[in-house]
């Protein structure tokens, strides 16, 4: 098989491209990184090279281009079954696409609000959160709740082994950390089971070694 | 009873809800449907007692309940694997999810001054500052599909996939404010226009008794 390159953004504020950089991860598929930093000259140009969205990440596979997280992630999944990206049973599966899905296209008051910035010392939004973004959290911590409630037994995550579910969730869990979001026991253990795994932490280190600084996504 | 049950919005303006509702009818899937008019008090209620969702569209199979049209057209897929709603070739199919994850969560200035209404008069109205370079982003992904995988048909990967589904809202978009169209574009629109699941789609938008949308909104 071709060899994966993923062209990502800055670690420290992508959260598209932490999701396909964690699952290829955590379900051991190598690849060579290109960290292509988000909003300093020439961007736009090094990113049309990649992809004609002009966004980030993008898969390159042999000839193959790939873009858009869920795509990715979909791709993968297909090329490798024995791994088991999505969650084993046809029903578990629709839910984790489901869930997944709302996440991929939806949750607009959070993202905004909030944006992913792991250097950020963990305080919460000095302008407080809005209804909007309550109703956006309530909404996920039932997600949550309602997955590890029905597919949750076999381990600490959404469908019980860790998921493509979980790796479109992992800027969520940051979020809810970074920005100090009250949340349920039942959300805090999910959470910390993401924070610990090997992938998120050595994302973190990455985007830790970072220098760049994106104005925009440094809110108080 | 029908073994599959759709719950959408309203035929005019629900863009979503056209996704896998056309998908299904382009299937030959025999479903029932069940549409729960958007924009009311009661929307919120009504959604959440007869679909059991937070949202639109919305597919019962059995107890299962699934949500998010590429979930519910990925849901598909899986069942009625010879059908080929995503196309056959990997590529081609990583292409074809590629382009609907990013109609799903994207092209947003353009869908915000387009917006779908099929009650709308057809005549052209130019798009601004970003919306203008997403439609032409959709034209050139229609355009490339067309030439590397539509030899077999009229359609973005030549049969009917789930790629057109999702771009289904955007043909109807091109039809209602595009004016004068270039050939090709005009061509795959016709295309996806003339499918028995859209003029099924239109027909009931037609019947519908509701106010909303108005004309010119």
């Amino acid at each position: 098989m071709a060899n994966f390159t993923l062209a990502i953004a800055n670690k420290n504020y992508s959260s598209w491209s932490l999701r396909a950089w964690m699952a290829m991860r955590e379900f051991d598929i190598p690849f060579a990184e290109e960290v292509i930093p988000l909003d300093v000259a020439q961007t736009k140009t090094k990113i049309a090279r990649h992809s004609g969205a002009g966004r980030l990440p993008v898969l390159h596979h042999g000839e193959v281009r790939v873009w858009e997280s869920l795509a990715i992630l979909e791709y993968l999944a297909e090329l490798f079954p024995g791994k088991a990206m999505w969650p084993k049973s046809r029903a578990a599966r629709a839910m984790a696409r489901a869930v997944a899905n709302e996440m991929h296209a939806g949750f607009q008051a959070l993202r905004n609000a909030c944006p992913m910035n792991l250097r950020r010392p963990h305080r919460p939004l000095a302008a407080g959160l809005s209804e909007e973004v309550l109703a956006n959290v309530a909404r996920i911590e039932r997600l949550w709740k309602d997955c590890r409630a029905a597919y949750g037994k076999g381990g600490p995550f959404l469908f019980g082994k860790f998921t493509i579910a979980d790796a479109m969730y992992a800027p969520v869990v940051t979020r809810f950390e970074t920005y100090v979001i009250p949340v349920s026991r039942a959300s805090r253990d999910y959470m910390d089971a993401l924070i610990a795994t090997q992938s998120f932490r050595d994302w973190k280190e990455g985007a830790a070694k970072e220098k760049w600084i994106i104005a925009a996504d440094e809110v108080a | 009873m029908a073994e599959f049950h759709l719950f959408i919005g309203n035929k005019c303006f629900s863009s979503w809800s056209l996704r896998p509702w056309i998908a299904m009818k382009q299937l030959d899937l025999p479903f029932e449907e069940t549409v729960i008019r958007l924009r009311q008090p009661d929307t919120k209620a009504n959604i959440r007692a007869l679909a059991r969702s937070e949202k639109l569209p919305c597919l019962h199979h059995g107890r299962r309940v699934i949500w998010e049209s590429i979930a519910i057209l990925e849901y598909l897929a899986e069942l009625f694997a010879d059908a080929h709603l995503w196309p056959k070739d990997q590529d081609a199919r990583a292409l074809a999810r590629s382009m609907s994850a990013e109609m799903h969560a994207g092209f947003l200035e353009f869908r915000q001054q387009w917006g779908m209404n099929l009650r709308r008069k057809k005549s052209p109205k130019p798009l601004e500052g970003a919306a203008r370079d997403q439609a032409k982003r959709i034209e050139d992904y229609w355009r490339r599909m067309r030439a590397s995988f539509g030899g077999g048909g009229p359609f973005l990967f030549g049969h009917f996939t789930a790629a057109d589904a999702m771009y289904a809202p955007v043909v109807s978009r091109f039809d209602t404010y595009g004016g004068t169209l270039s050939p090709d574009t005009r061509a795959y629109c016709d295309a996806v226009l003339a499918t028995d699941g859209m003029r099924q789609w239109y027909a009931g938008a037609a019947a519908e008794p509701w106010p909303e949308p108005s004309p010119d909104e």
